[in-house]
């Protein structure tokens, strides 16, 4: 009985067999441009959806014949779905981020560990984080953030959290699913109280928040006095005064190896 | 033999009654019980005479049915409706047959599909054209096809293009007198654009008018070297028809590729335009280009609004346009000759349109590979949705969205049936978009009254002579607003985002209003 699923044929074909030829290359970068970019970033180097694909960092596989897989295939519970290229498209794609590599692949520096203590205490982030079931509501759930999303992503995100806040292909017409995530909104009601929150969701008629208590507060805009949208996150920005470079790399280096462990490796139910 | 002579006659006669003839789509406009074309009306206006549904009562909406077409994707039909039967589309080339007055379907077609499809965007189907006791539909594999409206079976089916080149169509058919006409789609994939007319009887083709002209026809000329066979300008929107001037009025999308133009020097004729068409031969009457040399994917597919009005003290036969690229154009039809511009939103490629209708080109604006933010953005600010026209008002409504975009530009070779953008754009990060529902004064384009919406919009919008106008968002609200202020009078959130506008008709004496939202259809009429 076939499988129904699209397996490459191992040893047949793989991107080296296409690697070295310069037309190949140009498809795949022109490919990746038109079909990849609007989440992997313009040069691979990541955007506000998709990882980095240029670190060496593979977290479905790192083989061309996984990374041909994961292209075709999409990856379950992720943003990033199948894709309909011809096989020699998908090759020239991979052989095109193969191009891409750094001959050895960038090291991250700090320990994990003492990232990992500084993040639950010290840090304070999981006060709104939660990594594999523990901790906060109000900001993203980190427990795959390191297979999502790159060093400079992270370094970015923790120093200046206002700057990628609205990157990527933020569509509001639904095409990629992609709501409004982290956006800071204070709305006044008719008594003069005002509330702040997370936006969860928004349209011409109401507005969804969290509010920085962890609390769900929903409103009908015909009820409010005003609605005001902050372009910045609710999250500190993370000074050096505040966190040190070594604690920066520690974090990081903790951050990085998030990748969705309970996810992927369910308990058996006592 | 006899007997079935027997039941041919015996059938007519039962039928004669419901056959939907050129003179009954002539007349639509006095027909408002049906909704018999794409636009309700040859005009392209999406206005009706029904007004039970008023300003004071649109509050007492209800749903009356629903029916779920059974598939994901945008639904973006417009159903036809004819004495009490409603037909439609859904996605992936459905086509179905429901009682209007209960939801109740009476058969369902679904197209087998080839797997290897190249749409844009998504496996959409605007709709078909009806005539006689027939059906008809373009579909995504690029046939056209009759359906029998009693029974959907189907009666022909003919090849319009190679659908592994990418040509497919998403378009609702025009029906005309014996002849039904479409328009391609493909643009993103460098097809050579056409708008073909075929035999209703028959489904012998008529003519094709192909939309980038070839060697020795003129304007192939605005073309550099070989980038003609692969220049796009589909005509992916149903056009609309003057009877009396017997002319027809279909609008073409943007040049391929999309975002580089280092690969097409010249004007690009007759991408972005809009075609004056004799609906007998296909002959060009007359064009308008509105976009030359297109590098922000400002397809023209828009519809074209016939408007008979005062022009500077003289009765003048007016084409209105609110076009994709930001400036609402108003044109002579009988002759194309341009007669004003006016942008109804925030524009930045050009600065304004000089007195012969050609746009004063941003050259500040440079297209590079790092990208260059440029508005309204690639979805323009309108774009394929229905716009409405309301004799009462002298309004036009149309649903507006106000995103930049970054565009990136690289040059791209061509691969029959791949993607042939010329590298792509992002929505500007610092300014989150979103939309409005304007009406704007339709000799003018001067604005009246807008509504804001949250998001960009995807839905068009109707007006009637109930004094309202309905309308739908890309949250999934349907909402309606009275017509002369934009005052939200009733609206309900239906679950998913609306791809579509409505229509109206009526059964048994009691008005109704269709909107696709989701995989459903749903129908609302006063309590």
């Amino acid at each position: 009985m076939a499988l129904l699923v699209h397996e490459p044929a191992l040893g047949q074909k793989s991107a080296s067999a296409v690697s070295g030829k310069a037309e190949a290359l140009k498809e795949g970068e022109s490919l990746f441009r038109s079909n990849c970019s609007p989440c992997h970033g313009l040069n691979a180097h990541g955007g506000g959806r998709g990882p980095d694909l240029t670190a060496g960092r593979w977290t479905h596989g790192s083989t061309d014949a996984e990374i041909f897989r994961t292209i075709t295939q999409g990856v379950p519970g992720t943003e990033m779905p199948a894709n309909g290229f011809e096989d020699s498209e998908t090759w020239a794609i991979v052989a095109y981020l193969r191009s891409l590599q750094p001959p050895n692949h960038a090291v991250v520096a700090g320990d994990p560990g003492k990232g990992q203590q500084l993040f639950a205490t010290s840090g304070g982030c999981l006060r709104c984080h939660m990594v594999n079931g523990n901790g906060g509501r109000l900001g993203p759930d980190l427990s795959r953030v390191g297979a999502s999303r790159s060093v400079a992503y992270l370094t970015d995100s923790i120093r200046d959290p206002d700057k990628d806040l609205s990157t990527g292909m933020l569509d509001p017409n639904n095409h990629y699913g992609l709501p409004l995530v982290y956006d800071t909104v204070t709305v006044t009601r008719e008594n003069g109280e005002m509330i702040t929150g997370v936006e969860k969701n928004e349209d011409t008629f109401s507005i969804q928040l969290m509010t920085t208590n962890q609390e769900l507060r929903f409103f009908l805009k015909k009820d409010l006095k005003d609605v005001a949208h902050e372009r910045k996150s609710l999250m500190p920005a993370y000074s050096e005064d505040m966190l040190s470079k070594t604690e920066l790399q520690n974090l990081i280096a903790y951050l990085i190896r998030l990748r969705g462990a309970a996810s992927r490796n369910p308990k058996e139910a006592q | 033999m006899k007997r079935a002579l027997f039941v041919v006659v015996l059938l007519s006669a039962v039928l004669g009654d419901s056959q939907v003839t050129y003179q009954r789509l002539l007349s639509a406009d006095r027909d408002p019980k049906n909704w018999l074309t794409y636009s309700g009306r040859y005009s392209g206006w999406r206005y009706s005479t029904l007004n039970q549904i008023t300003v004071a009562n649109a509050s007492h909406l209800a749903m009356q049915w629903a029916f779920q077409v059974g598939d994901l994707g945008q639904f973006e039909t417009t159903p036809i409706v004819a004495d009490g039967v409603l037909y439609g589309t859904g996605q992936s080339d459905r086509a179905f047959a429901i009682d209007a007055r209960t939801g109740r379907p009476i058969w369902r077609y679904q197209r087998n599909l080839p797997d290897k499809l190249q749409p844009c965007c998504g496996m959409v189907n605007r709709g078909l054209a009806i005539l006689g006791d027939r059906l008809f539909m373009a579909t995504l594999d690029a046939h056209v096809i009759a359906l029998d409206t009693r029974t959907g079976n189907l009666l022909w089916d003919v090849i319009a293009a190679d659908y592994h080149k990418a040509y497919t169509f998403t378009v609702a058919p025009l029906a005309l007198n014996n002849e039904i006409v479409v328009g391609v789609s493909g643009g993103e994939y460098g097809v050579r654009g056409f708008i073909d007319a075929y035999d209703a009887a028959t489904g012998r083709r008529l003519w094709r008018f192909d939309t980038v002209p070839g060697p020795g026809e003129p304007g192939h000329d605005t073309w550099a070297g070989e980038s003609w066979k692969v220049g796009g300008a589909p005509a992916w929107i149903t056009g609309t028809y003057d009877p009396e001037l017997n002319l027809l009025y279909w609008p073409t999308g943007n040049p391929a590729p999309s975002n580089y133009g280092g690969q097409r020097g010249g004007d690009n004729l007759y991408s972005n335009s809009m075609l004056a068409l004799d609906p007998g031969t296909g002959e060009l009457k007359w064009y308008f280009q509105f976009t030359p040399h297109d590098l922000y994917d400002y397809d023209a597919t828009q519809i074209p609004v016939l408007i008979d009005a005062d022009w500077e003290g003289r009765p003048r036969k007016l084409l209105v346009q609110a076009n994709r690229n930001g400036f609402y154009y108003v044109l002579d039809r009988t002759d194309g000759k341009f007669l004003s511009a006016k942008a109804f939103g925030t524009v930045t490629w050009a600065t304004g349109i000089d007195k012969d209708g050609k746009p004063i080109v941003n050259t500040s604006l440079k297209s590079s590979p790092e990208g260059t933010r440029v508005c309204p953005g690639a979805l323009g600010l309108t774009n394929w949705y229905s716009p409405s026209y309301s004799p009462d008002t002298g309004l036009l409504y149309v649903a507006t969205s106000n995103e930049c975009d970054n565009f990136t530009s690289a040059p791209q070779p061509y691969r029959a049936g791949h993607d042939f953008l010329g590298s792509v754009y992002v929505p500007d990060p610092v300014e989150r978009p979103t939309g409005a529902l304007k009406a704007l004064d339709a000799q003018t384009g001067a604005e009246k009254w807008s509504f804001p919406y949250f998001s960009n919009p995807n839905g068009g919008v109707l007006s009637t002579a109930g004094g309202v106008v309905f309308a739908g968002d890309s949250d999934g609200n349907f909402i309606v607003l009275d017509a002369k202020t934009g005052r939200d009078l009733w609206h309900v959130q239906l679950g998913a985002a609306i791809y579509s506008a409505a229509i109206t008709y009526e059964v048994d004496g009691k008005q109704y209003v269709a909107i696709p939202a989701g995989s459903a259809l749903l129908v609302f009429a006063l309590q």
